[in-house]
């Protein structure tokens, strides 16, 4: 099992520089829901091992986590203790124990065990004001240090991102005193406002990662100023008439995604992901192929729709990741939604006018064919890495992605220099390419004659 | 009268080393040969040294006297994200000479000292080979064995706030490990904190990956030669030219020899019942000294006993300069009755946790074998002198 799990943390509290210790710390990641917290521990084999007298510093460590799981599972669950303010226990319970493989600042790669936690308070005690009691492998181990972080708080607007979440102390001893202080937890107060607003955010910033979702609403906008005759991409309509066609493509993907999105979210599906995320890349191979050769004409926004529905399942997994109870869901979802349409109608404000500008030049064909082989060739990268081969395509996709706003500032320079090129009389205004002949009616019944040809 | 007034005026000039003037030792850099003698040479070479730098090299190597800059180190290969100073690498030879002699001068003459840290060099750069020939594990290389590649990228060496950091000078973004300096001889930083002279208060660090050395000067004295980090891997090695190197060796048989000379019920006293897998009171435990000593009290041990201690303690006082060295050591032999030792794990100094504590009135020393992190199948030295209340000098409070 692979985890990743570098990461430098700030030094919150004085006197304790990470990078004072080579030797790897623990993490503990809270997550806090309604009425519990879960805990993901991460604890570094060697310290583990010496502390718990469980020995996994050997080759067959898996076997020996099976054998001795009760042990090891007793054993954390001894020093993890949770109380109220006033001492009062928390119900703790330790689940599933893993190894994983990790690396933290100047330690190189070293093995971890992974074990999940649940601690559940006595009846009337806050949630959100505990302490945290908790001494494994540092009540052994006095140099071994645990740092403690919140992944995941909805109401606290904390949406876990990546990585391990937001430090909020240390567990590790006092040298003074060499004592441990328990370290006290008092969380942010929660509202429904932090926890939408974080929904909103983690929705932008959910599409703006998300290379393929946008990819694939691009790839289809690419032929909407166009007409296809006798099997190829020919002609223009016009402005206006691409215009809304391009807005039809975009609201059908959001009806399409925002629907499925909200179903398997409310209807807690448990989705299977590969499968999904293989699908949206053949999606957008298939929108790339359809750009270069029509396979749908006129027929861009129903397959919008249609894909949209696959492309809103793979969102709801964000959502599924957060443990929320059924009214945070639906706020979420709003929230959510609302943050991926922000930002694909940014994207699409964006790349529109360059797309319109461009596709009245004669510089559209090689911008189309382009356009639709990259997103071909990112497709195909995709659907390996994602069933299980990865190749450098993807990578290169993936850091691509990362780069976005080079691609819209890219196209809009294109679209500047295309225009001027085109004012300067550097191809014919009535179009004499094949992707420029414009159709000789007056602009009045253009929506006529390419209404009966475009938009079938 | 107006005179007299001159001379005294040139003379004190000359003494504290002018700018821009080059005083008598850099004309001899070469030869290390010094006029005056204790810390007056060690200002002397010191400013030979601050003058010969160019304008940035100052922004990293002179910086100011305060407590930020003073804790501002580490015994990680974490470059100059966690220390400060000029890293060597980056001066020409003269200047590089010029550091030699300031360090020849500020540190011991013998094996613990000197010789010890031009050791520790030569074996980050055994690591970097090993590290770059594929042979060796550690930050940023591939694991070795083990089941399951590890997580991607590096750690992403952001800059933490609130820990100790120098103020001077740029930090570097990157270098190689994976956002650490990495390793190498090359890779130790020397910096002066303050003006030095003879009279004021200024300190001397230089260190860099298992090393970090802090003297304090002050009224023409050292008034703290610690805390000093000293630790080394791989623990012995052959160098490219044949030479065999063990640079802790000393250090680690002195503590042996500490251990070896008690009885089972010493040991069975001086036995801790927690484990260690560093030193307690690394870089940025400054002041966090236990309030109460462990193990067993130095004075129920015989003379034999008693030296042995001392010899070890001696392994690590020598860092300083020879007449430093003697009156740090006067100190401990006078305190030795309220001193204890201790230890946890094993007395080989062989598995990892095995480890062994001085702590005294005055004095703490910490030895402890860590798991290598790129030589994997042994393990290494990590180890720590520190002063209850030497420390930097007594300049701060913690």
């Amino acid at each position: 099992m692979t985890v990743v799990a570098a990461a430098v943390f700030l030094a919150l509290l004085p006197g304790a520089p990470t990078w004072a210790h080579p030797m790897p710390n623990s993490i503990m990641q809270l997550d806090v829901l309604s009425d519990s917290l879960t805990a993901e521990l991460q604890i570094p084999v060697d310290d583990l091992s010496i502390a718990s007298g469980v020995e996994l510093r050997r080759v067959d460590a898996n076997d020996v986590l099976t054998r001795r799981a009760t042990d090891l599972q007793d054993y954390l669950a001894r020093h993890l203790a949770v109380t109220t303010t006033d001492g009062r226990l928390w119900i703790v319970k330790v689940g599933q124990l893993h190894l994983g493989e990790a690396e933290q600042t100047a330690t190189g790669p070293y093995r971890e065990v992974i074990a999940h936690a649940t601690w559940t308070p006595p009846a009337g005690a806050d949630i959100r004001r505990f302490v945290v009691a908790a001494d494994l492998v540092v009540h052994e181990v006095v140099t071994h240090s645990i740092v403690v972080t919140i992944h995941n708080d909805w109401g606290a607007g904390e949406v876990a991102h990546d990585g391990a979440g937001t430090q909020i102390g240390i567990i590790a001893e006092d040298t003074r005193t060499m004592n441990l202080e328990p370290l006290m937890i008092e969380l942010d107060r929660a509202s429904t406002w932090r926890g939408f607003t974080a929904m909103v955010h983690l929705g932008t910033e959910h599409i703006a990662s998300g290379t393929d979702h946008l990819l694939f609403l691009l790839v289809l906008l690419l032929p909407a100023p166009l007409i296809a005759v006798g099997g190829r991409w020919r002609g223009a309509v016009s402005t206006k008439r691409t215009i809304i066609r391009m807005t039809r493509i975009t609201l059908a993907f959001t009806l399409g995604h925002s629907l499925t999105l909200a179903l398997s979210a409310l209807g807690r599906l448990q989705l299977p992901a590969t499968p999904i995320e293989v699908f949206i890349s053949l999606s957008i191979l298939i929108g790339a192929v359809h750009a270069l050769r029509p396979l749908f004409p006129g027929r861009e926004a129903l397959t919008a729709g249609l894909f949209g529905l696959v492309h809103g399942m793979a969102f709801s997994f964000t959502l599924a990741e957060l443990g929320l109870t059924t009214s945070q869901l639906i706020l979420s979802l709003l929230g959510f939604n609302l943050g991926i349409e922000l930002m694909q109608l940014g994207v699409v404000l964006l790349t529109l006018p360059s797309l319109v500008v461009l596709s009245r030049t004669n510089w559209y064909r090689p911008v189309r064919v382009l356009g639709a082989l990259c997103a071909a060739l990112a497709s195909i990268g995709w659907i390996l890495a994602r069933v299980g081969v990865p190749n450098p395509v993807a990578t290169l996709a993936d850091q691509a992605g990362q780069s976005g706003i080079v691609v819209v500032i890219g196209l809009a320079v294109l679209a500047a220099l295309a225009f001027a090129w085109q004012k300067r009389g550097g191809g014919d205004a009535n179009g004499s390419s094949a992707e420029h002949t414009t159709p000789t009616s007056a602009p009045s019944s253009d929506m006529g004659t390419a209404a009966r040809i475009g938009d079938i | 009268m107006a005179a007299v007034a001159v001379a005294l005026i040139a003379f004190s000039t000359a003494c504290a080393g002018g700018d821009g003037e080059s005083p008598s030792a850099a004309s001899d850099s070469s030869s290390a040969t010094i006029s005056g003698s204790g810390v007056q040479a060690v200002v002397e070479a010191a400013n030979a040294f601050s003058n010969s730098l160019t304008d940035e090299q100052k922004s990293l190597a002179l910086l100011d006297l305060t407590q930020q800059d003073a804790v501002a180190w580490s015994n990680l290969p974490c470059g100059q994200s966690c220390r400060g100073g000029v890293p060597l690498e980056d001066l020409d030879d003269d200047q590089a000479a010029l550091a030699e002699t300031l360090l020849k001068t500020a540190i011991g003459t013998d094996k613990a000292g000197y010789t010890r840290v031009e050791a520790l060099r030569t074996a980050d750069d055994y690591l970097a080979e090993l590290q770059s020939s594929g042979q060796g594990g550690g930050p940023g290389s591939a694991p070795s064995g083990a089941s399951g590649a590890p997580s991607g990228g590096p750690p992403s060496g952001q800059m933490p706030s609130g820990g100790p950091m120098p103020s001077g000078g740029q930090m570097p973004s990157g270098g190689g490990g994976g956002g650490l300096g990495g390793y190498g001889a090359g890779l130790y930083d020397l910096a002066l904190l303050g003006d030095p002279s003879a009279n004021g208060t200024w300190m001397l660090h230089f260190g860099g990956h298992h090393l970090a050395i802090n003297f304090t000067y002050k009224n023409g004295q050292v008034s703290g030669a610690s805390p000093y980090f000293v630790g080394v891997e791989p623990t012995s090695f052959t160098g490219d030219d044949g030479t065999q190197y063990a640079p802790m060796e000393d250090m680690a048989d002195a503590v042996k020899a500490v251990t070896a000379g008690l009885s089972t019920e010493q040991l069975g006293q001086a036995k801790l019942k927690d484990s260690f897998t560093d030193v307690l009171l690394g870089p940025g435990e400054d002041g966090q000294f236990p309030e109460t000593k462990q193990g067993v009290q130095v004075s129920t041990l015989n003379d034999a006993q008693k030296q042995a201690v001392l010899a070890a303690m001696r392994t690590w006082v020598g860092v300083a300069d020879d007449s430093t060295a003697q009156s740090m050591m006067s100190t401990y032999e006078s305190e030795l009755d309220s001193t204890y030792i201790s230890y946890s794990g094993g007395t080989d100094l062989t598995e990892q946790g095995d480890y062994f504590r001085i702590d005294g009135p005055s004095v703490w020393i910490e030895f402890v074998c860590q798991n290598g992190v790129v030589v994997q199948n042994q393990v290494h030295y990590h180890t720590i002198w520190r002063d209850h209340t030497r420390d930097y000098g007594g300049e701060f409070s913690f």
